[in-house]
């Protein structure tokens, strides 16, 4: 599943900083937190392929948001447009914004095919708080994206290894 | 643990961690908000907040106080609360928000505090002021902080004792 992208489940995600949707700087390691977080890449909000894997998010997020688990998209729109693109998905979570293309450089995650856009290739990471890769999905073709379902056990997986009382405690 | 309580109070106490002046919309003296980070409950009236939204050294702005009215008792679980918490990450607004808490298992209320004069218009759609009337204050300098915003998408809190945002058990 994670080949072609230049980090593999093991391998330590780098941190970076870039603005938000609401233009506040943000470093990847505070957006992590303790939780554990799909880290997501995407083309931009003109992309059919993106709105509908969005919809999957956007349908996820309703369990995340009382599974301690984060999400942050990141894609080389503009804040604004990553403002506006989000208010219309109707996503709670944050999004990044490479518009000048620094971190995709950076990462050697830039779609070459696109000399249009230079958009980030689409991919999926799922990290520990640790910034460890747990896995990676290469998005571009739409079958290489992880299912909700996938997620879900990734995030479980994750869960489970970090949280001291995964087992509920019992008299 | 330290924790963080905040109160309206008539006068400034000695042991504060944080104090501004409050006005109301129409400019009369409303007393000071006071800020203390201490284990123990400062003051009756003080209820709980998270720490991040405190600066002594903050600007002067506008708050959002929704306060649950006295006699009522809502959960913090609530549909109502639930989506306020949503509809705040969904529409970021303010600079910093923390619901307030006396107790573990109750929603007593929220602030939502955006700095600058021009502060008062990001706070005319407080979410938490769909769940109860919010008082509309103008901030002397002196406590606003500058917390990130929530990540999202958690609207639960991590421990139930802390404030949400807050987003760190332990």
């Amino acid at each position: 599943m994670s080949e072609g992208l230049p980090f593999v489940a093991g391998d330590v995600f780098p941190d970076f900083e870039l603005p938000d949707h609401g233009d506040n700087r943000r470093r990847l390691s505070e957006l992590v937190g303790d939780d554990p977080t799909v880290l997501q890449f995407y083309r931009g909000w003109w992309c059919p392929k993106e709105q509908r894997f969005f919809r999957r998010l956007v349908h996820l997020q309703d369990e995340a948001e009382v599974a301690y688990a984060r999400f942050v998209s990141v894609s080389v729109d503009a804040s604004t447009v990553s403002a506006a693109f989000r208010a219309g998905l109707g996503a709670r979570w944050t999004f990044l914004c490479d518009e000048h293309r620094a971190v995709v450089e950076r990462l050697g995650l830039r779609e070459t095919t696109d000399t249009v856009n230079e958009p980030f290739v689409p991919a999926v990471f799922v990290l520990s708080p640790d910034l460890r890769v747990h896995r990676a999905y290469n998005g571009y073709w739409f079958w290489g994206r992880p299912t909700a379902e996938e997620l879900v056990v990734d995030l479980r997986t994750i869960t489970r290894k970090i949280r001291p009382d995964w087992d509920a405690p019992t008299p | 643990m330290s924790r963080c309580w905040l109160a309206i109070a008539d006068a400034a106490p000695k042991d504060a961690t944080a104090i501004a002046e409050l006005e109301d919309v129409a400019g009369a003296r409303a007393g000071v908000l006071v800020a203390w980070s201490r284990r123990s409950k400062p003051v009756r009236n003080a209820l709980r907040a998270d720490p991040r939204i405190v600066d002594p050294a903050g600007p002067a702005g506008w708050a959002s106080l929704v306060l649950v009215p006295p006699g009522v008792r809502v959960a913090f679980d609530d549909l109502a609360v639930q989506q306020a918490r949503r509809d705040v990450l969904a529409h970021p607004r303010a600079d910093a928000v923390s619901t307030l808490l006396r107790d573990a298992s109750h929603f007593d209320g929220a602030i939502t505090l955006a700095r600058g004069e021009e502060g008062r218009v990001r706070l005319h759609d407080d979410p938490f002021a769909r769940v109860f009337p919010a008082r509309m204050l103008r901030l002397g300098p002196g406590i606003i902080g500058a917390p990130p915003a929530p990540v999202g998408p958690t609207i639960e809190r991590y421990g139930s004792a802390n404030p949400w945002p807050w987003d760190r058990f332990g």
